[in-house]
């Protein structure tokens, strides 16, 4: 007759039973968050849990880097601020010019339903640090969920496109950089409006236009602006600078690598812009149409996302 | 009376049993030193690495789950290595499960090894944990080049060898905070 040990001798399943239980679960959770994007709740929380210690963690190093700046030459400061002054006069004329599209857009939005395709405003947030995986190319942006932050925004600095929100917490969230392998932007040539895609490479920093044929007007130094058919990016923003052209006659398609035009790895400020909105459906743009003009509600263009009024 | 309880001890001298028993006959360690290791591990895991610094990153979560898997088994096994995985998981950014999954088999490993572990001496025992933490390495490295990443360079078999070399210290310096403790809390 086998009998059960004294319950102090009982220990619970063995350790091959719990091996193939949390081998299981780790599948399974694996499983979910990769197909599905599901347990977002699950990341959510542990994130709000361990928000705090990773920012007590980050205080020696912040602190150093803000020493760091207090301790700067007078003659670095001079000389940057010397740059930035031409480099204001240099945006001014543009920002002029925008200006007056934009007030061009308003009016013509005015008379026929529609959104605006452009950016408007934007969420300014600071790099916190680059995400600790050796896989992927991400940064931490210190603005979260509270600050109305939503998966899929772009993420732009001075000189272009850096990437794209993936990831929200509470208080910050994670910017898949446009290097990141698989990670891709609907573009289109700035000289002669040739569209394509730009999928990062996941090496060295650079950015690769597959599947365009070995006869396309591509040259190097072309930039790539994107071409905002996707609906998420705005149209317009710099993406890239071709590098290289390779046109091999055995390949159908020219092999062409481009260098991100931000600069994707050494920035501490990025701007997150607003999501587009949806595009509306044919049938409501046809009620819209069909209304007396005096009775068309003024269109909200953006719900939320802190877009500063200009 | 401090005399007496120099007499007392040596009379239970440590080194006249043998390393199993030793184990066994030791008190338990203090929840609180438990999770004060832990809490350190974590602050040390999250500091902002990036480059090369991070392949380089010695995993002492990963370490101190083997630590307290051999020297308190009934504490620390593979419910609490599946718990701190998800948590580096999402604090590191990474596919939810991988980190959990990759502690779970090197605590099973530690769990299976365990008697063998501790009849052992340091160096010895630092092999032995260099091939929990290589094993745990190759999971994560195996999972993430399934999903399609590229081999981030031999570099990254650094970071577990780091891990294996801090056993010795580490070790050292919790089984004399435990011992410290455990002659505290005995009157």
């Amino acid at each position: 007759m086998i009998r059960e040990p004294p319950p102090f001798f009982h220990r619970g399943p063995s350790p091959l039973a719990r091996l193939t239980f949390f081998t299981l679960a780790a599948i399974a959770v694996m499983i979910a968050d990769h197909r599905f994007h599901a347990l977002q709740a699950l990341r959510l929380s542990l994130n709000t849990f361990a928000q705090p210690l990773q920012q007590v963690a980050s205080m020696p190093s912040q602190a150093i880097a803000r020493g760091a700046e207090f301790f700067t030459t007078q003659d670095e400061l001079l000389r940057e601020n010397r740059e930035l002054r031409v480099k204001l006069l240099e945006q001014s004329a543009a920002a002029q010019e925008a200006r007056l599209l934009k007030a061009e857009e308003t009016h013509l939005l005015a008379m026929s339903p529609g959104h605006s395709r452009y950016a408007d405003g934007g969420v300014l947030a600071e790099v916190l640090y680059t995400a600790r995986n050796p896989f992927t190319r991400k940064v931490i942006v210190d603005k979260g969920l509270t600050h109305g932050i939503k998966a899929g925004m772009p993420v732009i600095d001075g000189t272009g496109v850096v990437g794209q929100v993936t990831n929200v917490g509470t208080f910050t969230s994670e910017v898949t950089l446009v290097t990141e392998k698989g990670q891709s932007v609907p573009v289109m040539l700035v000289r002669n409006g040739l569209r394509a895609i730009a999928v990062g490479s996941g090496k060295d920093g650079t950015i690769e236009i597959p599947f365009m044929p070995a006869s396309a007007d591509v040259q190097e130094g072309d930039l790539f602006v994107t071409s905002g058919i996707d609906g998420t990016y705005p149209p317009g923003l710099t993406v890239a600078k071709v590098s290289s052209v390779e046109k091999n006659s055995a390949y159908m398609f020219a092999r062409i690598v481009a260098y991100p035009a931000a600069a994707v790895d050494h920035y501490r400020y990025v701007l997150l812009l607003p999501l587009a909105p949806p595009s509306p459906r044919p049938e409501t743009l046809e009620e819209e149409a069909r209304k007396p003009a005096k009775e068309r509600a003024p269109r909200t263009r953006r719900e939320g996302g802190g877009a500063a009024p200009r | 009376m401090r005399r007496a309880r120099g007499a007392k001890e040596a009379a239970l001298r440590p080194a006249d049993l043998t390393p199993v028993a030793r184990d066994v006959m030791k008190g338990p360690a203090s929840a609180g030193l438990i999770f004060a290791s832990f809490l350190a591990a974590y602050l040390f895991a999250v500091l902002p690495w990036s480059g090369r610094w991070l392949l380089a990153r010695p995993d002492f979560v990963l370490l101190l789950l083997v630590f307290w898997t051999l020297h308190e088994p009934r504490a620390v096994g593979q419910g609490m290595a599946f718990a701190l995985g998800l948590l580096m998981d999402v604090s590191d950014s990474v596919l939810l499960g991988q980190h959990a999954f990759a502690y779970v088999v090197a605590v099973y490993g530690a769990q299976v090894l365990r008697v063998r572990i501790v009849s052992f001496h340091l160096p010895e025992q630092t092999l032995h944990v260099l091939g929990l933490t290589v094993v745990a390495s190759c999971v994560m490295l195996l999972l993430n080049l399934l999903l399609g990443a590229d081999f981030p360079g031999f570099g990254y078999f650094v970071s577990p060898v780091l891990t294996a070399l801090a056993w010795a210290p580490a070790s050292a310096i919790l089984h004399s905070q435990a011992v410290r403790r455990r002659r505290e809390a005995t009157p």
